[in-house]
């Protein structure tokens, strides 16, 4: 079983700030979740090798080539399918999305004191 | 005059060739369709004018006597998939500004295929849920009776299908979330073999689980826009170089002597006995046809969900440290310092079941409990791909069940109850933990009408056999060309 502390603590671990009314049911939440699966220990795994994927994945090795900045050509209908690869973005394009930046980099609070 | 948007792909490519009607004017029937039905809430975002420009590049093409299976059928793409300038928001508020720089591959793949993109299709926040009611964008209404949940995640997907906005459109499946929302709008869906498709822009849930895949109202469409998806791609080192078969060849075969295994497992007390008597017909119809049912066993099945939630909030909470509120994405306003800057950010963008999974992944994987917890669930993990294994081996070519326990269920029903949720995914999350191939199709109707679904689970990279007996099904019944009776909102 885990308390509100324990939620508390989750939370901060998850940089996540849980509205103070929410934490009874999110507490509780929890527990049923967390009891529910319980059921899996109920099965004998000593001799089980613990799987994260349903395929033998390799190493996908590549040539360590520069690539041009700028992204790939838009595709057209029924035009060159092969898939290009994966462009550099320039940092234009990516600071589209930023919330808040400056020049080219993206602005954010002071960290070191 | 016809509802252009609501023919099939094929139908629409022969409309096309022999001129009687355009791209143009196809594109525009679906655009139209989707504004006529905006209470269904199908799109978070549409993209007229981007879809208005490719139809007509597509005329241009046609008029040149080019032809290609897909060219000029009209398309939704699930808005967990990137498309450039077009914006993408996975169903969260935390994206709810974010405009991808670059295309996913299946976007580009289904632009080259000659497909129009109508828009983006609502969901489940971040793929997270079984009706669709987690969007941040609103619930999707089920076309069938719109006081009904769609399923999900990919609910919008299914219901524009179903609603007849458009004959194809993208989703994703992490747990069931293209085969449930298929069941549940009584249309076609296919879960690809995990390597099948490229992952590469797809705003990732659980990468070990997550695949994207296509829904239609018909199992050639579906066959069609799968095989314009499929394949490895060098920007997603998890996809997999596997030959692709044309899946059009599998279509109209013959299912004679073809063993049809019966899992006892999913037979079970919460099953309706509505779903369990389609499930039986469908059955039926399949051994009409020459099948041979014949009943195997997957012992670990009701091990399935405990094993799903433990490993996809896992890995969830992972790939979701990323929103961070720095680069992209939303930033809570005021004077914050880093910590609460993120945390305030987190909290204001996330939704509630978002949250809750990123606590259960932080909690199973801490470091007091990361053996008990996520290592137990890898090797039941293990167990559950053994089940699959073992009865492909010895006993049956292809596996048949019900989709989903129940029929859809109202708006509301279940959100308090996250884990009764939960267990509606019960048939459908033990095939993406095997990464195996699975369908759904349309099988009857409940007694308030409601859709029911058949689910089909195949051999690793054995679309092709899922194909051939969804299509022998299709031929054997009418489900799949009942619509449902849908008025459009006033103008």
């Amino acid at each position: 079983m885990i308390d509100e502390n324990d939620v508390e603590k989750l939370a901060s671990l998850a940089r996540l700030e849980l509205d103070p009314s929410m934490k009874p049911v999110i507490t509780g939440q929890l527990n049923s979740i967390l009891e529910y699966v319980q059921c899996l220990n109920q099965v004998d795994t000593s001799s089980v090798v613990a799987m994260s994927h349903t395929h033998e994945a390799t190493n996908v090795l590549r040539e360590d080539e520069v690539c041009p900045v700028g992204s790939s050509p838009d595709p057209l209908p029924l035009g060159d399918s092969s898939i290009p690869k994966q462009g550099m973005l320039s940092s234009a394009d990516l600071l589209t999305n930023a919330p808040d930046h400056s020049g080219t980099f993206v602005r954010v609070p002071l960290i070191v004191e | 005059m016809t509802d252009i948007a609501s023919l099939s792909a094929s139908a629409i490519r022969e409309g096309l060739d022999s001129k009687q009607f355009s791209c143009v004017e196809v594109t525009k029937a679906s655009l139209q369709k989707a504004s006529s039905l905006a209470k269904l809430n199908c799109f978070i975002q549409m993209s007229e004018e981007a879809a208005l420009q490719s139809a007509e590049r597509v005329d241009g093409l046609i008029k040149a006597g080019k032809r290609a299976p897909l060219l000029g059928v009209p398309v939704g793409i699930k808005d967990v998939i990137c498309t450039k300038g077009i914006r993408t928001t996975a169903g969260s508020k935390i994206l709810a500004s974010f405009i991808p720089p670059y295309d996913a591959t299946v976007v580009r793949k289904l632009v080259t295929a000659g497909t129009v993109s109508i828009g983006k299709l609502n969901m489940d926040e971040f793929a997270m849920g079984s009706s669709n009611e987690n969007s941040a964008f609103g619930p999707v209404g089920n076309p069938w009776n719109p006081e009904y949940v769609p399923g999900g995640s990919s609910g919008g997907s299914a219901a524009a299908v179903a609603a007849g906005i458009c004959p194809i459109t993208l989703g994703t499946d992490t747990g069931g979330s293209i085969r449930q929302p298929a069941a549940f709008c009584g249309i076609v869906g296919l879960k690809p073999t995990y390597g099948r498709v490229s992952r590469y822009g797809v705003i990732a849930y659980a990468s070990s689980l997550d695949q994207v895949g296509a829904f239609a109202r018909n199992v050639r469409d579906c066959a069609l826009a799968t095989q314009a998806i499929c394949g490895v791609d060098p920007n997603d080192a998890t996809s997999v170089s596997q030959p692709v078969p044309n899946f059009e060849e599998s279509l109209g075969r013959s299912i004679k002597g073809l063993r049809v295994g019966i899992p006892k497992e999913y037979f079970i007390d919460g099953l309706a006995p509505e779903v369990k008597e389609a499930t039986a017909k469908a059955l039926k119809v399949l051994e009409g046809l020459g099948a041979i049912p014949v009943e195997i066993t997957l012992p670990h099945t009701d091990l399935a969900v405990a094993v799903y939630y433990i490993l996809a909030p896992a890995e969830a909470s992972s790939n979701l440290a990323r929103y961070d509120g720095i680069r992209y994405g939303h930033r809570a306003k005021g004077d914050l310092d880093l910590k609460s800057l993120y945390c305030r950010s987190r909290s204001e963008g996330f939704g509630r079941e978002v949250q809750r999974r990123i606590l259960v992944g932080t909690y199973v994987l801490s470091s007091g409990f990361y053996d008990a917890f996520y290592v137990k669930a890898q090797k039941v993990r293990s167990l559950i791909v053994k089940d699959f294994h073992d009865a492909f081996r010895d006993t049956c070519d292809v596996i048949v069940s019900p989709t989903t326990p129940t029929p859809p269920f109202k708006i509301g029903e279940k959100v308090s109850d996250p884990l009764t949720m939960y267990l509606n995914d019960l048939f459908t999350i033990p095939v993406n933990l095997a990464g195996l191939p699975g369908i759904s199709v349309p099988c009857g109707f409940s007694e308030k009408g409601l859709p029911i679904g058949l689910q089909l689970i195949g051999k690793p990279w054995d679309e092709a056999t899922l194909f051939q007996v969804a299509s022998a099904y299709e031929g054997a019944t009418s489900w799949h060309t009942k619509m449902p009776t849908l008025t459009a909102s006033p103008q």
